[in-house]
């Protein structure tokens, strides 16, 4: 098991919580602070640039470069440990932080540029920052403090069907260092365990994407659906009330387009949709407004959740 | 039809240089293909249109550089499930983004990219990644009740007490804008913007 | 003093090949040496009068033979000077690497000189020693009682030498026995396991000269001069095998019902059970772990065989050389979850489909589902964990899955006609005869879709197979209702432990490491220890036996001929030795060892390489033979014929890089004349004080070769890093210390850098100038 920091993290901020997800934000810290984690945030951290890498509009070199400038961030900071929201940034990040360890032309090449321009103090030094002991998913930090969740669960949420959907960046771009498997990710069953939960485990195309595909879901809007549709189907076919997220672009696709989907289908997709930070924060008491940020959701969070039930102690 | 292979023909080259692009991070993946379908077996595009990674490959193996103007290329997920199952170590995924930049840099696919120019002006004017607003018209007539949020969104983030504040400042903007001039990307960003909007 | 010595030389004519090109006269006058001859054909048999003779007139201490190559004729001359010990003796080589490589018959003739002086300095610092001669203890310990492991010991057994079989579990006769039926290459026809395997096992029963340990396990091993000491712990079976006379009361009153391992948990079996029907011993056995010790069986057995109370018993056993045949597991599923194993009854392994389709199975020979119907379609997926270079997969071939799943298809087949079998393949590897095989399976109607399918999802009823049809070029969902999993072979647990406790080599993969894939299959790195069957690598049946009565003549070679031993071996001197064991650690042969409180260096493995002299703080190692004074004798032998202007490259070679130097005389091919090359018994044993030591007295460079296959490789390029940093620091130039990989077959690429280095010395001298 590798060893996963509870301190000098940098919680690195995401375009697509920002904007679209919000609560997650405030839920990763609802909970972080519950469970004893040591971070800060930066208001000079600048997006991974993953979406217009991703839609091939960023090539590497610009993507590291970026990336060079967000390590320096962290490390000046003396918050070496980078935890991403997304699936997409940790993956572009741990990407860049590989790639300019391992290749000395990329390195040098971007250092160069930097110091030609003024902007040596961007520099990147190789094993600056270290990919698997300082690039993290926030889940991977909440498995690290695993033992501690138990005793901060207030309600019980282990009435509903729970399934979880394992954002294809955290668990497939780095296969090597993804806690709890790709073939059959379960980090977050794993987790929803410890809030006192059981999910409903596999189910088919549990390991499949969830169809943004970046560029499929604006420019091929049929693909994308369709494929957002074979797994939209499997949930409702194993009647699950909760999917349970990682990813806030994943999270977007399910949450924002199951009314469209269900259209396309001709099937009523009733599933509400929860990052992990989310359901671990209502299960650890937050408020739906104040941390979980539910007007922000497209399926109303309280369609399913009508009411909490406390645990009993 | 006959396809024929000269004696001067050296159809790896083309691998190789896919070996040699920086994003690569198989090694010599690529070359060790044999075929076996398990990327297509997996592939969500695969499953839904007529892409197919096997057949990336062989055809990059034959040395087909026409692959880059193929307009299947560009249905792929970037899911990395093939990346994460192939059991040679190659990674079609990285390859297709390899292929796709290969394209942009011999003139093609710029219509292709025009449509995100948005992530570009961003990154330029905020440092930030925000979908790109050509896109803001079919998202409010898919999912509904969007813009209305969107509108709201100071509001929602107030109430969740969300500090710092979602602009980096002038300075970071600056800062950024710099290192993706130097970069090229700037460069390329006009390029393919002039040739879309002549 | 050594320098009093009487050196006698013997220059050799060899027909001309010498004399034409040396001026023996020359070369008579330039020496001052008690005895000086010269003849036409040295090894010829009057050869060895002529020597004999001068030793005795001349009162010879020591010998030269100035004429070809030691590899072509060291043996030879070793017997001619007796009674001489052999080891005072030497050879310039004076034709291979001088009359056969160079022209010019003055700096050829001075050459031979320096060369023939080199050796005299050297044969100086030799002292007699005798040769090493081992004789190791017969008994042999072979430990695996699967069909590799029982065919070595009854081929040893049968030529007279007493064997152990060490088997972990309560029955010997390993995977074979429950494989159901095996395929024959010949008949094109699938035939009774058992039955194949019966008649063995009651050979191996029947012969007095093997003793089966059945519930044992080695925990502990010692090698002590050839000796193995094992300490073999034997678990109690409970049942007292000599009574027992396997009537089976027992298990019919045992309440306690538990998966049957031996039916790969298909069917139940009791507490107390007999592994399967023809095991050996012939004997039930308690299953400690699940037994309710409620007595039953005790109160039942007439025999009075039932002994509830046991502890396990450690014994020593002392064998000659060992045997390890620990055989191979199956790839864990859990490790591909994607496929459904873990989830559904119906996505079996082959090993599972093997006992489903076995007579003496749990279906009896049925080919049922879980739900008691026969399937409709059976889709096979091949390389499950094989040819998989992600994690917990392996990179290998399993070898054996192609043929199993068409034999296990036929079987199908055959039984139900109207079942659709599809094996879907990335290749199909059927060597040999087997291709005749798959011919015959198509023929059977057996389907084959060339993919590798990505998932197994259960649909309602059925399983849908998601694959792409590559030849098509199509992504197919196959419905089918059982699906069959052609599983990795990996290395046993009992493979892994056994490789840590005798401390053998292993591969990547995990699997015991032979000696050299081709020439010494059967060997592994530490003497007296052979390998054989799936401990190795994955293989069949016919591989496994023949490896295994391969593994027996190796065996028998060290029984009957025992092993004779070069003497320049490391010795300790136990007064010095701290027993700090840095030199265990450094030994790259794994000579070393701790027993009784000493360090034991075993002379089998030993090749005197000198390493584990480098960490010894105490300096209470020394290897025999002078090494180290031979060569700062051959150094100033060749440094003393200098001559004003002369440029002299010292060349350390060992055995195979020499070799490659005489191909190069052998094939007529040249070198410069200031190439001088100087054999070792091992390149490490050229430190960086010789180094020094023949730079500051008149080398102009140093050029040392090893071939890369020697374990001491690595280990020698960073030495040579080293004195190269260390020469640039005393301000010599490090350019005139060079290391090259040599090859013996690549002698023209070894001229060649002799040449190059020459040049590259030239071109300094002329810098420095």
């Amino acid at each position: 098991m590798k060893n996963i920091p509870d301190k000098d993290l940098l919680l690195f901020r995401s375009c697509l919580v920002s904007v679209e997800y919000p609560g997650v934000e405030a839920s990763t810290k609802f909970v972080f602070d519950k469970l004893g984690i040591d971070y800060a945030i930066s208001d000079k951290q600048t997006c991974c640039t993953g979406l217009g890498h991703y839609s091939d509009v960023f090539n590497q070199i610009d993507t590291t470069a970026i990336g060079a400038r967000n390590f320096k961030v962290a490390r000046e900071l003396n918050r070496p440990n980078l935890v991403m929201m997304c699936a997409t940034c940790y993956a572009i990040n741990k990407k860049s932080v590989k790639l300019l360890n391992k290749k000395d032309d990329l390195r040098e090449h971007i250092n160069k540029l930097f110091d030609e321009n003024g902007l040596s103090h961007l520099k990147y030094e190789k094993d600056d920052l270290k990919p698997t002991e300082n690039i993290f998913h926030v889940v991977d930090i909440l498995y690290g403090k695993k033992d501690k969740i138990k005793e901060n669960i207030k309600y019980d949420l282990s009435d509903y069907t729970i399934a979880t959907h394992h954002g294809c960046h955290y668990c497939k771009v780095h296969y090597e260092d993804t806690i709890g498997g790709v073939r059959d990710p379960n980090i977050m069953d794993e987790l929803i365990e410890e809030c006192g939960c059981k999910t409903i485990g596999w189910y088919d195309h549990k390991r499949a994407t969830c169809g943004t595909g970046f560029r499929q879901r604006y420019s091929n809007p049929d693909l994308s659906f369709t494929a957002t549709a074979d797994k939209m189907n499997a949930i409702a076919d194993e009647d699950v009330d909760i999917l349970v997220h990682l990813c806030p672009n994943c999270h977007i696709q399910f949450d924002r387009y199951q009314h469209l989907i269900s259209e396309r289908e001709g099937r009523n997709f009733r599933a509400i949709h929860l990052n992990i930070t989310q359901f671990m924060a209502l299960a650890m008491g937050g408020d739906f407004d104040k941390v979980i940020g539910a007007k922000a959701h497209t399926v109303p969070i309280d369609s399913v959740i009508k009411e909490l039930k406390e645990v009993e102690k | 039809m006959t396809s024929q292979q000269k004696i001067t023909d050296s159809p790896i080259d083309f691998a190789e240089d896919i070996i040699e692009d920086v994003k690569n991070s198989k090694d010599d993946g690529v070359l060790k293909c044999v075929q076996c379908g398990m990327c297509t077996s997996t592939c969500p595009a695969a499953r839904h249109s007529d892409y197919n990674p096997r057949d990336i490959i062989e055809r990059v193996l034959d040395g087909d550089v026409t692959i880059m103007e193929d307009e299947n290329i560009w249905n792929c997920f970037y899911c990395y499930t093939c990346h994460s199952v192939c059991p040679v170590g190659n990674s079609v995924c990285e390859v297709n983004q390899i292929l796709k930049q290969f394209a942009i840099t011999n003139g093609i696919g710029y219509d292709k990219l025009y449509e995100y120019m948005g992530f570009a002006d961003s990154y330029f004017t905020a440092a930030i990644g925000a979908i790109p607003e050509i896109f803001f018209e079919d998202i409010d007539r898919d999912v509904p009740g969007w813009w209305d949020f969107r509108q709201n969104l100071d509001e929602i983030r107030d109430e969740l007490e969300l500090d710092p504040p979602l602009m980096p400042s002038k300075e970071v903007i600056n800062e950024v804008s710099k290192i993706l001039t130097i970069t090229g990307f700037k460069d390329k960003i006009d390029k393919i913007r002039e040739s879309q909007e002549e | 003093m050594r320098d009093d010595l009487k050196v006698g030389v013997f220059l050799c004519e060899c027909g001309g090949n010498i004399a034409d090109i040396i001026d023996l006269d020359e070369v008579r006058k330039s020496l001052d040496v008690e005895f000086i001859g010269q003849f036409e054909n040295l090894c010829s048999l009057n050869g060895r009068k002529i020597i004999r003779d001068a030793i005795f007139d001349h009162d010879l201490d020591r010998v030269v033979v100035a004429a070809c190559s030691p590899i072509s004729h060291e043996k030879t001359f070793q017997d001619y000077v007796k009674p001489l010990n052999p080891y005072l003796m030497d050879m310039a080589n004076i034709r291979e690497q001088c009359s056969w490589v160079h022209d010019d018959r003055k700096r050829a003739t001075h050459k031979a000189i320096t060369l023939i002086n080199a050796s005299i300095e050297k044969v100086k610092q030799s002292d007699a020693v005798d040769p090493i001669y081992c004789q190791t203890p017969k008994e042999v310990a072979v430990i695996g009682g699967g069909i590799a492991g029982m065919n070595a010991a009854l081929s040893l057994a049968k030529q007279g030498t007493k064997v152990t079989i060490i088997e972990q579990s309560p029955s010997i006769g390993g995977h074979m026995a429950k494989i159901g039926k095996v395929f024959s290459p010949v008949k094109i026809a699938e035939e009774c396991g058992m039955c194949l395997l019966n008649p063995i096992l009651n050979e191996l029963v029947w012969n007095e000269n093997i003793e089966v340990l059945t519930n044992s396990k080695v925990i502990e091993a010692e090698r002590r001069a050839g000796t193995y000491n094992l300490i073999v712990e034997q678990s109690p079976r409970y049942v007292d095998t000599e009574k027992c006379i396997a009537c089976g009361k027992c298990a019919e009153v045992c309440e306690v019902e538990v998966p049957n391992d031996w039916n790969d948990n298909l069917s139940m079996r009791k507490a107390i059970y007999r592994p399967f029907g023809q095991s050996y011993p012939e004997s039930y056995v308690i299953d400690m772990d699940n037994c309710s010790k409620c007595g039953d069986c005790f109160r039942t057995c007439n025999m009075k065989a039932i002994r509830l109370k046991g502890k396990p018993e450690k014994t020593l056993l002392q064998v000659g050389s060992i045997i390890v045949a620990t055989g191979h597991k199956l790839f864990d599923m859990e490790k591909r979850p994607e496929y459904g194993y873990t989830r559904y009854a119906d996505v079996i392994t082959q090993s599972e489909l093997g006992r489903i389709t076995g007579v003496n199975g749990p279906t009896k020979g049925k080919l049922l589902k879980s739900n008691g119907e026969v399937p409709k379609r059976v889709v096979m997926i091949q390389c499950v964990g094989s040819r998989d270079e992600k994690p917990d997969g392996h990179r290998y071939c399993s070898k054996i899955c192609c043929t199993v799943a068409l034999k296990n298809a036929n079987i199908i087949k055959h039984k139900y006609p109207d079942t659709d079998v599809l094996i879907c393949y990335t290749d199909v590897r059927t060597p040999g005869m087997f291709e005749k095989y798959y011919k015959h399976t198509q023929e059977n109607e057996v389907r084959f879709l060339r993919g590798r399918p990505g998932e197994v999802v259960k649909k309602g009823d059925n399983f849908i197979v998601r694959t792409e049809d590559t030849i098509k070029g199509e992504f197919v969902e196959i419905e089918a209702d059982m699906v069959v999993l052609s599983t990795a072979m990996e290395p046993s647990l009992g493979t892994r432990e056994i490789a840590e406790i005798l401390n053998i080599g292993t591969t990547e993969d995990g699997f015991i490491k032979e000696s050299h894939p081709k020439i010494k299959p059967v060997a592994t790195d530490v003497q007296g220890i052979f390998v054989c069957g799936t401990a190795q690598d994955p293989k069949d049946i016919t591989d496994s036996i023949m490896q295994a009565t391969a593994a027996a003549s190796k065996v028998s070679e060290y029984n009957y001929g025992g092993v004779e031993i070069e003497p320049f071996i490391a010795e300790i001197d136990n007064e010095k030795c701290t027993v700090c064991g840095d030199c265990i650690s450094r030994c790259k042969y794994k000579s070393m060892s701790i027993q009784d409180d000493e360090i034991y260096i075993d002379p089998m493995s030993c090749t005197g390489c000198g390493k584990c002299l480098v960490g010894c703080k105490e300096r209470a190692i020394t290897v025999n033979g002078n090494v180290d004074e031979k060569i700062v004798a051959t150094i100033n032998g060749v440094l003393s014929k200098k001559r004003e202007g002369e440029r002299m490259i010292l060349v350390f070679l060992d055995n195979i890089g020499y070799t490659a130097a005489d191909n190069i005389g052998v094939n007529r091919l040249s070198y410069p004349e200031s190439i001088h090359i100087i054999k070792v018994i091992s390149v490490n044993r050229v430190s960086p004080r010789h180094i020094r030591y023949a730079l500051e007295n008149g080398a102009d460079g140093i050029f040392i070769g090893e071939f890369p296959g020697d374990l001491m490789y690595d280990e020698v390029e960073r030495k040579i890093e080293k004195v190269k940093e260390c020469i640039a620091e005393m301000g010599q130039n490090s350019e005139r210390v060079t290391f090259s990989k040599v090859y013996i077959p690549y002698f023209t690429g070894l001229a060649r850098k002799l040449t190059d280095f020459d040049k590259k010395i030239v071109e300094l001298n002329e810098a420095e100038l």
